[in-house]
């Protein structure tokens, strides 16, 4: 497990991180959400030593993070690059003897994920002759190469077309069912709304969200109340100024409620209108509770 | 996993990428073709073409008009002059306004041709010639030949040349690495595994065998080709002008090349690196014309002994003040001593702006801010 507690890094007048806390566990996809500076690449570079905290503590498995425990972790960083001349197999090896793994060893590996990647027929390309997208592909390899323990992607799916987002989720997935802990940041909520199961809301370098989204989902205050009269055009949401009605279209109305509201009283008198064909009491999308606890 | 193994990773990369690169090929053809060029080119050109001769002695009223018109047919332009006694033409031979000096004695004894030491071959060839049976004249120089000096200064010359190549060639390959990795963004994943530091030395490392490599190229082709062709005899110095050559493009290289990667850190782009490292190209070819042209002129000079003890000059003055013979071995030491704290302290300043610079782009930083931004001192 990776443990982040109290981090705070400031660079001069500019506060990057504010006493940040939250963990990943193994086997869980993480989606670490924020608006552009609010912390997140900051959060990333602190795990890899490539910024040094002014407080706080990042664990591993209970541990202060060494040189060791890094060689298992894999990072895909926000500024993506690789060697351009160099040739893509070669690349790859090369990330994976960093790691740690042996020269035939990190050939293997290699050749394992350009298979996996589908890029085995240019193995002996140089990176920079490739496509965008079978770019964006061998830069996920060299995260991976050394099937690391725990995975830091910064903005994976940016950049990348339906196609490749269908690969990379796929990928992620299937690492976190390997039991790896994977933690992403991105912008596209309805996206991490559907691959992980964690999120971490960062907003001005403090945390102000963390846990499995259908539990912070169900916490919300606030809900959805879809209803459907058949031949009632509304007429029935008439003098009820406790509702707010957030969408209406023939038959049918979209509510904001509070979570706690008298759902019996309100089905009691949308049946006295007429035949209830819809009654759908649902919490905040994902993308709902970020502007909830992030909107200014 | 250990640091040493890092390093010697990144070293690995740099040596394996490099060494097959087109640029690595091109540039050792071209230096060899250097090389190839300055043994062959003092034949091509046969020394000098103005010759001056003295005649002492009663000569055959035509024979300066002779010698003047047989030397234009060989492409030489002869003056001849003629001098009162033996003497005072020899002391012209010595002070150098006399190439060469005929003296025909008035008892009619074997005519003297005398030079000051390793006179031009065609102006004898044409004087030997002038006199019906050639052994009637005998071949006499004023010093002692001594055939190591010539080549030990040629040595020495382009030793330093050698050194100014190399040296500059492979700092620049440094410099132009360490912005490659940080334009191309690579930088980030390999500093989430090799320490600044490590990434600084393993890239320095793997370049600097690359230059050696090229540079032992260099000096076996030139000395093979000298030898094989005869144009010179290895003078007894030779290892050891070897050796100093190498030692002191390993201290040169080792020197420069931390001040451009430390300098080029703070780039982020190709153009912007060739800026921040002009400082140091001018050190370099300071140093470099200083050795040429001072140096090598009076090698123990007041000048060339306090280039000796700075560092960025000394792998230039040192090899070439040893070429020549004109330095002491304490002299050596202490200079090889003050050069290798003068790279340690250079390590440790410019590993931290290394350190902290890396991970910043945009516009060019400033010293003072990677410095600042280095968080692990």
């Amino acid at each position: 497990m990776l443990e982040i507690h109290d981090l705070t890094k400031t660079y001069g007048p500019v506060v990057a991180l504010d006493g940040a806390s939250f963990s990943v566990r193994p086997g869980r996809l993480v989606g670490f959400l924020g608006r552009n500076g609010a912390g997140k690449t900051t959060t990333m570079r602190a795990v890899f030593g490539l910024i040094e905290p002014d407080r706080g503590s990042i664990t591993w498995r209970g541990k202060p993070i060494d040189r060791d425990d890094r060689l298992r972790f894999g990072y895909m960083p926000e500024q993506r690059g690789l060697y351009p001349r160099m040739k893509v197999a070669d690349q790859l090896a090369y990330f994976g003897e960093l790691h740690g793994l042996q020269a035939a060893p990190a050939r293997v590996a290699a050749s394992r994920w350009l298979d996996g990647l589908g890029l085995t027929d240019r193995a002996g390309s140089k990176l920079e002759t490739l496509s965008h997208g079978n770019q964006q592909r061998v830069q996920l390899g060299a995260a991976l190469v050394h099937d690391p323990e725990l995975l830091v992607l910064d903005e994976p799916f940016s950049g990348l077309d339906p196609i490749g987002i269908d690969t990379m989720s796929t990928i992620l997935r299937q690492r976190a069912a390997a039991g790896v802990s994977v933690i992403f940041s991105s912008h596209q909520l309805d996206l991490v709304e559907d691959v992980c199961e964690d999120v971490v809301i960062i907003e001005s370098g403090r945390i102000v969200a963390a846990g499995a989204i259908d539990e912070l989902r169900a916490a919300s205050t606030r809900r959805h109340l879809e209803v459907e009269v058949v031949g009632n055009a509304n007429q029935w949401l008439d003098g009820r100024a406790d509702l707010t009605v957030e969408e209406t279209r023939d038959d049918f109305a979209r509510l904001a409620v509070p979570a706690d509201v008298d759902l019996g009283a309100l089905l009691a008198r949308a049946s006295a209108a007429g035949p209830v064909r819809r009654f759908a009491f649902q919490p905040p999308t994902l993308s709902e509770l970020f502007m909830e606890v992030v909107g200014s | 996993m250990t640091r040493r193994r890092s390093i010697w990773l990144v070293a690995r990369r740099e040596l394996v990428e490099r060494g097959t690169s087109r640029g690595f090929l091109i540039s050792v053809a071209i230096s060899v073709a250097l090389i190839v060029g300055a043994v062959f080119l003092p034949t091509l050109i046969g020394g000098a073409s103005r010759q001056h001769l003295g005649i002492a002695g009663p000569a055959p009223a035509a024979l300066p008009a002779a010698l003047v018109t047989a030397a234009k047919g060989a492409d030489l332009t002869l003056t001849v002059d003629t001098v009162p006694d033996q003497a005072s033409g020899e002391a012209r031979l010595l002070d150098g306004s006399l190439d060469a000096l005929l003296v025909i004695p008035a008892d009619g004894s074997t005519p003297q041709y005398v030079v000051k030491s390793r006179g031009n071959p065609l102006l004898q060839q044409l004087v030997v010639a002038g006199f019906t049976r050639p052994p009637d004249i005998t071949l006499r120089e004023l010093e002692a030949p001594d055939p190591g000096r010539d080549t030990a200064f040629a040595f020495a010359n382009v030793g330093v040349i050698l050194l100014f190549i190399a040296i500059f060639t492979f700092g620049s390959w440094v410099l132009t690495g360490v912005v490659e990795e940080k334009q191309s963004r690579v930088v980030e994943i390999v500093l989430s595994t090799v320490a600044p530091r490590d990434l600084l030395i393993g890239k320095v490392f793997g370049i600097g065998l690359l230059g050696i490599a090229q540079l032992v190229v260099m000096v076996a082709v030139g000395l093979g080709l000298g030898i094989a062709l005869h144009r010179f005899d290895l003078p007894s110095t030779t290892p050891s002008a070897v050796g100093m050559v190498l030692l002191w493009f390993v201290l040169g290289y080792l020197f420069y090349s931390t001040a451009m990667a430390t300098l080029g850190a703070l780039a982020s782009r190709m153009e912007e690196a060739t800026n921040a490292s002009s400082p140091i190209s001018f050190i370099a070819i300071g140093a470099y014309l200083f050795a040429l042209i001072v140096a090598l002129n009076d090698p123990s000079g007041t000048a060339a002994r306090i280039a000796t003890f700075i560092p960025p000059v000394a792998p230039m003055v040192v090899p070439l003040r040893a070429a020549l013979g004109a330095i002491e071995p304490w002299e050596i030491v202490l200079s090889a001593t003050l050069m290798v704290i003068s790279i340690w302290v250079l390590f440790v300043l410019g590993g931290r702006v290394y350190s902290g610079a890396l991970l910043q782009t945009g516009a060019r930083m400033r010293l003072r801010d990677a410095w600042r931004a280095s968080s692990k001192g």
